[in-house]
């Protein structure tokens, strides 16, 4: 067997029996979009349900009682027994009232004639899943009070002329998912592949120097470079299993959560998710991964403990995620410019994938930058794994 | 056989090291322009204070360090001209050597093994009389993180033994070890030498070296100032006990 097969054997052995650095390389990575999804679903959902058998109060001033809007707002209590008013005395009492929950929602018409068109309705902007109930209890105000208008006046409603549209974006709905929300694949893969890389490269070389392993394997017969290179394939598989997890954990979430139940959505989504879509994005991936591997591989070398090598690597993290903030950003996009800033450039192709838009002289120009600036992270991995003075203590 | 001809061995100071060490000096001269060979059948020790350089002179002898001039020969084999030919002949083992936690004695020696080159049904072989010999077949598929320190050393033992080495470097190899562990270690050399194996060792346990050696060479900042037989060197201060004898050397050493 070539040696460099039997450091990889050997290193993913000792790599799948750490609790550590399974934990962030399969545990979390699978089971964090199930378990924050189902927590934020669940906790949406239950809210929404207590809320929708809340009985809401809406208060008034006891001086605006014979006005229209707030005769309409009691009729309405009797067709929705869910909604109460009270009236006060003290209008200013109304915030204290809301933020006690005491009341939801406040009318207060700034005129004292029947004309009034300026309602303020004050409200708890925090309790977002009451918004939707008062909107719409208003909604139902103000269209019987137009109606009401409508009325003295001897109009029917249907007979005021006015106009319906419709909004028809240029953009098909994949362009707009891969624009608005494609921005996030990238994060997650920088995210995980970054955690994914991190533990494997401490362990397998700060952690060698540590327990005093590296002494003896330099005395082996095969070149250093077969050695780093072996090692380097399990940190590079570590960071690509993680990140490639996490796809996982993502996609169980959205098909067995029941996130998306729009069906027009989830086969946009199944679409998106082709053989050629996986393949593409591990072009980009697998050399992300090297140059993860290739920046983490000689801190791990140089740093002297665990420890060391951690609080190096820490800020390095922030680093590294920092680029992946611009794939939220809109308007920028993929360009020959683009495409030779790296990282950037990655996040920025991903986002094309997804919304079906990718240049593809743009994506190999990517894959290239990427491939470049992976093959001089691994240069200098190798450089420190040959000086003497770094690997031995 | 270990030829040694006017090995020298420098390293470069970094910032850090040079404030640490309070020197202006760039470069640290480990071992200068040293010299000894050590025969096949014999033990040869390697006595020196700490930071005499014996360390970095086994460590070049292992094949872990590259000579900065001078040369190494195991067994004619220019360890500069080629490297894994020579560390093929080679088994290194310090009293520091670690071993990984994770692996089972079983899986840890077939990895070395495999690294060594040698064939599966060699291997086999091999791990198979090696662990009659040390009694290492009840724990063979336990994780070397929950042996015991002399259970370990005998792992260590098994893994520097695995190629057959015929060149053996032992880098204080009892130190930190209880008397039984201890003792296992002066077994294997012992064995090496009746095996007519080239065996070179540093020890302070001035006992051990007066149990084992042969030959001897005492090295101090990096300099050889003595290079003879044992018994040569205890015919010279006859009076004296080998620490006795290592001290005055020493101290005489630091006077010229």
């Amino acid at each position: 067997m070539n040696p460099v097969f039997h450091v990889i054997k050997k290193e993913l052995i000792e790599t799948l029996r750490d609790k550590r650095t399974l934990m962030t390389m399969i545990v979390i990575p699978i089971l964090l979009f199930p378990v924050i999804l189902s927590m934020m679903v669940k906790t949406q959902q239950y809210f929404a349900d207590e809320a929708k058998g809340k009985k809401m109060t809406i208060a008034f001033d006891v001086d605006n009682l014979e006005h229209p809007i707030i005769q309409n707002l009691i009729a309405l209590t009797k067709e929705d027994k869910l909604i109460d008013v009270r009236p006060v005395i003290d209008f200013s009492t109304t915030k204290t009232l809301i933020q006690q929950d005491s009341i939801q929602a406040a009318i207060f018409i700034q005129s004292d004639t029947t004309q009034a068109k300026q309602v303020i309705i004050w409200h708890d902007g925090t309790k977002i899943d009451l918004m939707g109930r008062i909107k719409e209890s208003v909604e139902l105000i103000r269209q019987k009070s137009m109606n009401q208008q409508l009325e003295v006046l001897n109009i029917r409603p249907q007979d005021v002329a006015g106009f319906e549209y419709q909004l028809m974006s240029t953009a098909s709905t994949q362009e707009t998912i891969g624009k608005l929300a494609g921005g996030f694949l990238p994060y997650v893969f920088i995210v995980f592949g970054f955690l994914g890389c991190m533990y494997p490269a401490i362990d397998l070389f700060t952690g060698e120097k540590e327990r005093g392993t590296i002494e003896t394997l330099l005395t082996v017969p095969i070149a250093r470079w077969r050695l780093l290179f072996g090692k380097m394939i399990v940190v590079v598989l570590s960071g690509l299993l993680a990140a490639s997890l996490s796809l996982v954990g993502l996609y169980i979430s959205i098909r067995g959560l029941n996130i998306i139940q729009d069906p027009q959505l989830l086969t946009i989504i199944n679409g998106i998710l082709s053989a050629k879509f996986i393949g593409m994005l591990f072009i980009l991936q697998i050399p992300m991964t090297i140059f993860f591997a290739g920046i983490l591989i000689p801190i791990a070398i140089h740093a002297k403990s665990f420890k060391e090598a951690q609080s190096i690597i820490t800020p390095l993290n922030f680093i590294v995620i920092l680029p992946a903030v611009i794939g939220f950003l809109p308007n920028i996009e993929l360009s020959a410019t683009t495409a030779m800033i790296p990282m950037v450039n990655i996040v920025l192709a991903t986002k094309d994938l997804v919304a079906g838009t990718l240049n593809y002289v743009h994506f190999f120009l990517t894959a290239l930058v990427m491939c470049l600036i992976a093959a001089m992270a691994v240069f200098a991995s190798y450089k420190q794994f040959e000086k003497e003075t770094n690997v031995l203590m | 056989m270990i030829e040694v001809n006017n090995l020298s061995k420098t390293f470069e100071l970094s910032r850090k090291q040079r404030k640490e060490m309070n020197t202006k000096e760039t470069q640290f001269k480990a071992i200068q322009d040293i010299s000894f060979s050590c025969q096949p059948g014999k033990v040869f020790s390697l006595l020196g204070p700490n930071g005499a350089g014996k360390t970095t002179t086994l460590r070049t002898l292992g094949g872990i360090l590259k000579p900065t001039s001078g040369s190494v020969l195991i067994n004619g084999i220019d360890i500069a001209k080629s490297p894994n030919e020579a560390r093929k002949q080679v088994g290194f083992l310090t009293g520091s050597t670690g071993l990984y936690a994770r692996l089972t004695p079983n899986e840890l020696v077939a990895y070395f093994a495999g690294l060594y080159g040698i064939d599966k049904t060699t291997a086999e072989l091999r791990k198979k009389w090696l662990f009659d010999l040390l009694d290492m077949h009840f724990y063979a598929n336990k994780q070397i993180g929950k042996l015991s320190t002399g259970m370990k050393q005998k792992v260590s033992i098994c893994r520097t033994m695995i190629h057959d080495p015929d060149v053996l470097v032992f880098d204080e190899p009892t130190s930190g070890l209880d008397v039984i562990s201890a003792e296992a270690i002066i077994n294997l050399i012992r064995d090496c030498k009746k095996q007519n194996k080239t065996v070179i060792f540093s020890s302070h346990i001035m006992s051990e070296v007066e149990l084992l050696c042969d030959d001897l060479a005492i090295i101090h900042k990096g300099k050889i100032i003595q290079n003879s037989s044992f018994e040569e060197f205890k015919k010279a201060s006859p009076n004296q006990s080998l620490t006795e004898s290592f001290i005055e050397m020493i101290k005489n050493s630091e006077k010229s």
